[in-house]
């Protein structure tokens, strides 16, 4: 069996925010019995769970599994940063196209605002790593893409813009704009780093959100009625060397990572860009989606900003980017962040996402990047 | 001149030189790798280009061209200074092949890619010993100093 033999048999998020009064663990629950729900199975049958998170201790993952049930099951954890929930989904998929099991459950939470409260990432022990702000690692990409090609601080605000406005849409996105966000108001927001200006950030969030997956078979008895979502592609890259790659200070890799590992993705799923009707990527700040335009075969080379103005890559365009709000409304708080990228593809690949719904969505993609670095894409089709 | 007479000691060790001579350009501290001739900062034994084992100790030059940069609108993190109100960040691409990324010395207006920049230590604060604590950094070169 290979993984072209799975599919995903439910899907569980809480919306993304600040949940002062609800710990990791009540989170996770929620999610995973939202998730068990939807795929109409008890944890009983669930063969094997893969557990993602950044911000908590050594061994919260398996306390947290222990809230559906102490039934024996291998559960591992899984981090590779903001990738994480797509990792913690590939290691599911493959946990059943292997045979090693005919269920499996990729979970993922976070409370990035508590971390947050100790006062993040900077106020660790003396190192050269500890100095940067991290909205600076992505700033530098969108200053050198302004020198390369022309670019303007108004394309990235329209990304941002459309990312605020498809949030509108979707009842589980942390941030649901009541008017329509204009590419004003975002070049007017605070100035984080160049070109980067608060609203073309994600926030910060809390959360938890969780994917089941089957052997197709079984899937299709269990739910005869449904549209089948399967699996096409579960892929996760490291950074290949190049002259130039940056060693020291926390990196987000070279953008050729996305290249490779979205080639290496067409190519197992047998589908190419073409075949797409969704892409949900990593916009923790807005410049870097139109990078992901090019590096994943949308538009040829120098012409993403093309794609972007013609109106393209928003909801009701050829092929939209983000539908659910992406990180920077749907939110970001780490572990989960990919299965909510799961989630809503296969609730648009069901035909199920209401008013943001893509007309006839067959596939769609899925593509994170984590610091270190790595890059994880998945691809869903509906049979 | 000399602005002050503090001892100075690295934020971490291994990395990077501290001239006697406070005019004097520090330098990084990088390999070679002694089969394909890759440099890399900073050091490690193992080539990560061809996986040679056996890299050996270079310095490397304190000049560099700026690849990229951007302005960060918020004091430096692990800095005690207050004078901060912001601070560029930039990658150096060095002659000898690595792109060093590093905190930039200047204004919100001082940078343009492809400058030649300057490699310098900046003080983040003083240790309980009274030892200034330094970081490299770098800034757009001042041709023709000597
Ligand atoms: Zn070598």
């Amino acid at each position: 069996m290979g993984l072209q033999e799975v599919a995903v048999l439910g899907v569980g998020t809480t919306r993304f925010g600040v949940y002062p009064d609800k710990s990791n663990i009540v989170l996770a629950r929620e999610a995973g019995v939202a998730a068990l729900k939807d795929a109409g199975i008890s944890f009983a049958e669930v063969g094997e769970a893969f557990v993602g998170y950044l911000f908590s201790t050594p061994m919260t993952g398996i306390r947290a599994m222990k809230e559906f049930g102490l039934t024996g099951l291998p559960a591992t954890h899984v981090e590779n940063a903001s990738a994480t929930g797509l990792v913690a989904f590939r290691d599911a998929a493959w946990a059943v196209a292997s045979g090693r099991c005919d269920i499996a459950m990729a979970l993922g939470f976070d409370k990035m605002s508590e971390a947050m409260r100790g006062g993040g990432r900077g106020q660790g022990r003396d190192s050269i790593d500890n100095v940067i702000l991290p909205a600076a690692y992505f700033s530098l990409w969108g200053m050198r893409r302004m020198h390369e090609r022309g670019t303007k601080p108004e394309h990235f605000a329209q990304i941002a813009a459309k990312n605020w406005n498809h949030g509108a849409l979707n009842p589980f996105s942390h941030r649901q704009p009541d008017h329509e966000v204009t590419v004003e108001q975002v070049l007017k927001s605070r100035k984080i780093s160049e070109p980067v200006t608060a609203m073309m950030t994600c926030p910060v969030d809390d959360g938890a959100a969780c994917a089941i997956v089957a052997r197709k078979d079984l899937a299709r008895k269990l739910q005869p009625d449904r549209p089948l979502v399967g699996v096409r592609a579960s892929v996760l890259q490291t950074e290949t060397y190049s002259r130039g790659h940056i060693f020291m200070g926390p990196v987000v890799g070279p953008p050729s990572m996305t290249r490779d590992t979205g080639k290496q993705a067409y190519e197992e799923a047998g589908l190419g860009p073409e075949d797409m009707d969704l892409v949900l990527v990593h916009d923790a700040f807005a410049n870097e989606e139109l990078e992901y335009y090019e590096l994943l075969g949308f538009a040829a080379e120098g012409e993403a900003e093309k794609l972007l103005e013609e109106g393209h890559t928003k909801l009701g365009g050829r092929i939209p980017f983000n539908t659910d709000g992406g990180l920077i409304a749907r939110g970001h708080p780490g572990g989960p962040t990919g299965l909510a990228q799961i989630h809503e593809l296969v609730v648009q690949l069901r035909g199920e996402a209401g008013r943001r719904q893509v007309d006839g969505a067959r596939a769609g993609m899925a593509q994170l990047v984590g610091g270190g670095s790595v890059c994880a894409i998945t691809i869903l089709q509906r049979d | 001149m000399s602005e002050a007479s503090a001892e100075r000691v690295p934020v971490e060790a291994g990395f990077f030189t501290i001239p006697d001579d406070p005019s004097a350009s520090p330098q990084l501290l990088g390999s070679k790798c002694v089969e394909c001739g890759e440099y890399f900062f900073p050091r490690r034994p193992i080539c990560a280009r061809c996986l040679a084992h056996g890299c050996e100790d270079v310095t490397l030059s304190s000049r560099g061209t700026l690849f990229t940069y951007t302005y960060v609108h918020f004091p430096l993190m692990n800095s005690q200074r207050a004078d901060h109100g912001g601070y560029g960040v930039g990658q150096v691409d060095l002659p000898e092949g690595p792109r060093i990324q590093a905190v930039l010395s200047g204004g919100e207006n001082d940078f343009q890619i492809g400058m030649e920049m300057e490699l310098e230590l900046e003080t983040l604060r003083q240790n309980k010993q009274g030892q200034d604590v330094v970081i490299y950094r770098f800034r757009p070169s001042t041709d023709g100093e000597a």
